[in-house]
């Protein structure tokens, strides 16, 4: 069995089952701690809709916070968004997600991948120096911060050397695309990469919270 | 057309080809070979003063598909030279004789010309732990090849299944079989790999010893560069439709008949080394690809065991939704054991209140 | 205003750069002469207290991305890094990894998070007492709404019991804890103050009524520095002819074991009110002009009581704009410019968002919103038993700057809040800056402009 074969087959394999078994571990051993009941009397009894309504508008800052949070907004958008549009709208992705699911949706030409791909890079480039340079976020990072860097970043840059033929043969550049998903997947559960799953958890909780007492979303 | 030798030019003149129509051969060949336009004439006196080798060719564990496609080699007058370039002591199946005496004719030409003979061998065969899964007049695959391969002057292992074993060691491989490179480890091997290969690159390789006998540059697999240095994907002419992100999703939809790119459909180009989309079968005709049907992968090694021809590159082999499923109730489980472990003790430092 | 008027009694050290752990001369107040490792060791057995599920959800949340720094007003005014409201969470987030969480067994086992040392908790006592309000301002910039106001406050819980609260902060809450008030103003001085109130205003002022359908809690704040909002009060319940009374038994609304982080006396505190509440027979409880004092009975209580209160709960802002709204209290217009202090506990954290704008719309103003939204204003850096520290004077008086500068860019005539915390630490800081806005209660311009009948 060559690298592509292993990559292909046991490592993608058993990266997607270490992944689902660690994702459920995590959330299970997170949600079934104990809750204290309320018995305070409420302002509003619907919570669903102020769970619903934070989700929703913590994506973009409150008004106060929005200038000196430009940066880390913009950044943090182009490479979510850039993300997201390499995964989701590049055929092989996307075949790969309907073998997984059964789903699939029309495709974006490779030029426009590719692009998108090098722009999500270079801002995550730009988010490392950032986490490096400011003194806040310097103080708190820790391994899990650039682990978790490493981690997202190293797909995006592998996929685009394998693309663009640089480096190695592309059987062998394809290999090691797969090697560092297979990665990906593995230490999702695990580091700060499970904010895919808390952002809907914690934002959600809060928001039934302070719906609850009518406090601010 | 065992026996005494003669040069290939004798045999060519022999045979009424005009010393144009050789020279336009050659050309041609030198230009299959990304040679440059000054080595032709080099090439033609060279391969017209060679003396007409003698050619063993060992088939094993093989469907004579290679065979069957080197018989196809170009214009039927210039190829069929070919074969009287060369002296073919031994083939199964374009041998005149058989039985005894085609074994006869085997050995005495590799005691006649020891050291000097070309040994091509095509189909993978049993190791020596299980040689006798396969035999010939007796002899075992295994050991009619270490025989053969003593007194070579250059092997050539035609086909995937010489080269990486091919279909036999497809799982579940019942013969144990191999490849001649894993049991000739002290002769270099190239291997010529496809199944079958390319008529043209079979007898382009031959013709590339004759003339400088070296043997050409190779990859990292044996294989010869100038056939096998590029993908199918990147000679492929539909590439411009992969990079558009144009595919046909089925084999009559409007895709297919556009002539999109088949990548959804399983084509395995973007792994494949072989000249199919350059050079192309029948006669320059067509390759898979151009006739609707993805790449199957078939110079590379292990691509049997690939997983569907259908299924695309990109899907690799994933687990059942069983064992995700299962994934998940472990994690639940563990899980639930990790917050009831918190919970107790949480329990015992507030004492239940 | 700039730094360099700013006339500094007490310099902290910090002044400066500070970065990760590092070893400045740590002056941690500590209460009592338990080794370090018992202090640890209660510490994380209080911590494994607090760790219950929607905690542990936040634990899990932080993506680190400093974005709660921006919305503090003592990191604004310092641009101290240790002083990122998420970082003042450190040791209970470590506690939280290696005990509870889904990864403990594995993290304490292969030594992946540190045990939380006793220095750690020394250092941190300036990160949780001196340094934060529990204003909750950085829980509306967390993008993952991690509710790191609620998170100080159990973190406080630890920091009690280790014997690590400033000195101040322990000796006023220990006050209120045995004699019923932080600030001395035991039942007997209630009393008296009361009806030298009532004698000097000729109002009545009804106490220990055996029955009665509405109770009122006062702030000692109130009690002995702002006593004319007691007038206001009874001037209020007067007009409305409201059955209330005032209870020797249970008065006393702000909450020092909530703030120090000792939840027994918490619950003390509440059940004080609760009792007195339920002795009387009130279907309403008022909550006086306070921050902190609402949270803890108004969303709080019902859970110390362990079920629902007999009683309903408001806070006097509350009270005042729902009786304006519905006519019942008429008052005379004003006619000035006016802004509004959100007291933080009240509003962004209470819920507590149009009932004092009614008010205002009833006194006839022109409101002039200092934020984008209700809520989001600056929080006055007093409260959380900030104002009780006095080695955390010079960093408040920084932060009040922002403050200051928020009030001034409204260009509001007149400054109006509701919550008596805030009133001290608005008064004590205009005296620091020589400022010209005073902060007025809107309680007490109510009941000034009522139309009396």
């Amino acid at each position: 069995m060559d690298l592509l074969d292993f990559a292909r087959g046991p490592a993608l394999q058993w990266s997607l089952v270490i992944m689902v078994f660690g994702l459920a571990w995590r959330l299970t051993g997170i949600l079934l701690l104990k809750k204290k009941p309320d018995f305070s009397e409420p302002r509003y009894k619907d919570t669903f809709h102020g769970r619903m309504l934070m989700i929703m508008r913590r994506m973009w800052p409150k008004e106060e916070f929005v200038r000196n949070s430009l940066l880390d907004l913009v950044l943090g958008y182009v490479f979510h968004i850039g993300l997201f549009v390499v995964v989701f709208f590049f055929l092989p992705h996307i075949l790969f997600i309907k073998d997984l699911t059964g789903l699939s949706w029309p495709n974006l030409p490779n030029g426009v991948i590719f692009f998108v791909g090098a722009i999500t890079v270079a801002a995550l480039f730009a988010l490392l120096m950032q986490r490096i340079m400011t003194p806040v976020k310097r103080l708190l990072s820790n391994f899990d911060d650039y682990f978790s860097w490493f981690v997202t970043t190293a797909p995006l840059i592998t996929g685009l050397l394998a693309a663009a033929h640089v480096g190695a043969r592309y059987e062998t550049l394809l290999a090691i695309h797969l090697l560092t998903v297979a990665l990906l997947f593995v230490w999702l559960p695990f580091g700060k990469l499970f904010h895919t799953v808390m952002v809907f958890v914690s934002r959600g909780a809060t928001g039934g919270a302070f719906e609850r007492k009518g406090a601010a979303i | 057309m065992t026996g005494s030798l003669r040069t290939v030019g004798d045999a060519l003149a022999r045979r009424g080809v005009s010393r144009r129509a050789f020279m336009k051969f050659c050309g041609a060949l030198a230009s299959s070979m990304a040679l440059p336009p000054g080595v032709v004439p080099a090439m033609a006196e060279a391969l017209a003063k060679a003396q007409r080798p003698s050619v063993i060719w060992l088939s094993f564990q093989e469907c004579t598909g290679c065979t069957e496609s080197i018989t196809r080699a170009d214009s039927p007058t210039l190829e069929d030279l070919i074969f009287n370039l060369v002296s073919l002591d031994y083939h199964h199946t374009l041998q005149a004789v058989s039985g005894f005496a085609a074994e006869e004719a085997r050995e005495h030409a590799m005691k006649a010309h020891h050291g000097k003979y070309l040994l091509l061998v095509d189909g993978s065969l049993p190791p020596k732990e299980t040689e006798y899964y396969s035999t010939i007049a007796g002899i075992s695959n295994y050991q009619m090849l270490e025989e053969a391969a003593k007194g070579a002057a250059a092997i050539i292992a035609v086909g995937s299944c010489a080269a990486f074993g091919g279909l036999p060691v497809a799982s579940p491989n019942p013969t144990r079989a191999v490849s001649v490179r894993d049991v000739i480890k002290d002769k270099p091997v190239i291997n010529v790999p496809g199944c079958p290969p390319i008529p043209v690159v079979m007898t382009g390789v031959l013709a590339h010893y004759l003339t400088f006998g070296k043997l050409p540059d190779l990859d990292h697999l044996g294989r010869p560069k100038v056939f096998y240095g590029e993908t199918i994907h990147d000679r492929c002419y539909r590439r411009p439709f992969y990079e558009q992100g144009k595919f046909a999703k089925t084999f009559d939809d409007e895709g297919a008949r556009q002539g999109w790119c088949l990548y959804e459909l399983g084509c395995k180009g973007p792994i494949t080394y072989n000249a199919c989309a350059t050079v192309k079968w029948n006669f320059h005709t067509s390759f898979p690809i151009e006739s609707g049907h993805g790449c199957l992968g078939c110079s590379e090694p292990g691509f049997w065991d690939r997983g569907s021809f259908y299924k695309p590159l990109s899907t690799g082999e994933l687990s059942k939704a069983t064992t995700i499923a299962g994934a998940a109730a472990v994690g639940v489980a563990v899980g639930a054991a990790a917050a009831m472990m918190s919970r107790s003790r949480q329990e015992k430092v507030t004492g239940g209140k | 205003m700039s730094a360099a008027d700013v006339n500094v009694a007490h310099p902290l050290e910090t002044e400066g750069r500070i970065h990760r752990l590092k070893k400045p001369a740590v002056r941690a107040d500590v209460q009592g002469n338990m080794p370090d490792k018992e202090r640890v060791d209660i510490a994380m057995k209080h911590f494994v207290k607090d760790f219950g599920r929607l905690s542990a959800i936040y634990m899990e949340s932080c993506i680190h991305c400093g974005m709660c720094a921006q919305a503090c007003h003592f990191y604004a005014a310092t641009e101290d890094p240790r002083l990122t409201p998420i970082w003042k969470l450190e040791p209970f987030k470590q506690a939280y990894k290696r005990e509870a969480g889904p990864f403990a067994l594995f993290y304490k086992i292969f030594g992946l998070k540190r045990a939380v040392t006793a220095d750690e908790l020394k250092e941190w006592q300036e990160l949780l007492y001196d340094t934060c309000t529990m204003c909750g301002r950085c829980t509306m910039a967390c993008p993952m709404s991690i509710d790191i106001a609620a998170l100080v406050a159990q973190a406080r819980h630890a920091m009690f019991h280790a014997g690590l609260v400033p000195h101040e902060l322990h000796a006023v809450a220990e006050r209120a804890e045995k004699e019923g008030s932080p600030l001395g103003a035991t039942p007997k001085v209630f009393k008296d103050r009361v009806e030298w109130l009532a004698d000097d205003n000729d109002i009545e002022i009804p106490m220990d009524k055996p029955k009665a359908k509405v109770i009122c809690s006062l702030s000692s704040i109130e009690i002995m520095k702002y006593p004319e909002s007691i007038v206001a009060t009874a001037k209020i319940m007067k007009h409305l002819g409201l059955d209330w009374t005032l209870r020797s038994d249970g008065y006393e609304a702000t909450n020092f074991g909530l703030l120090s982080g000792n939840a027994a006396w918490q619950k003390d505190m509440s059940m004080k009110l609760i009792n007195a509440a339920i002795a009387c027979g009130a279907e309403l409880l008022i909550l006086p002009e306070c921050g902190h004092a609402y949270g803890a009975l108004r969303w709080q209580g019902a859970n110390i009581y362990g079920k629902e209160l007999p009683f309903k709960v408001r806070h006097i802002s509350e009270f005042l704009g729902e009786n304006i709204k519905n006519g019942k209290l008429k008052l005379k217009p004003m006619n000035k410019s006016v802004t509004f202090h959100d007291p933080c506990q009240v509003t962004r954290r209470g819920g507590v968002v149009q009932e004092p704008r009614d008010a205002l719309k009833g006194l006839g103003v022109d409101l002039i919103e200092m934020s984008s939204e209700p809520g989001m204003n600056w929080c006055c850096g007093g409260g959380g038993g900030v104002v009780t520290i006095h080695r955390a004077d010079a960093t408040r008086y920084k932060s009040f700057q922002i403050k200051m500068k928020q009030v001034e860019d409204t260009g509001a005539e007149m400054l109006v809040s509701s919550c008596s915390n805030c009133r001290l630490t608005f008064d004590d800081s205009q005296a620091h800056f020589h400022w010209d806005k005073k902060l007025h209660s809107l309680l007490e311009l109510v009941a000034e402009n009522l139309i009396e009948e």
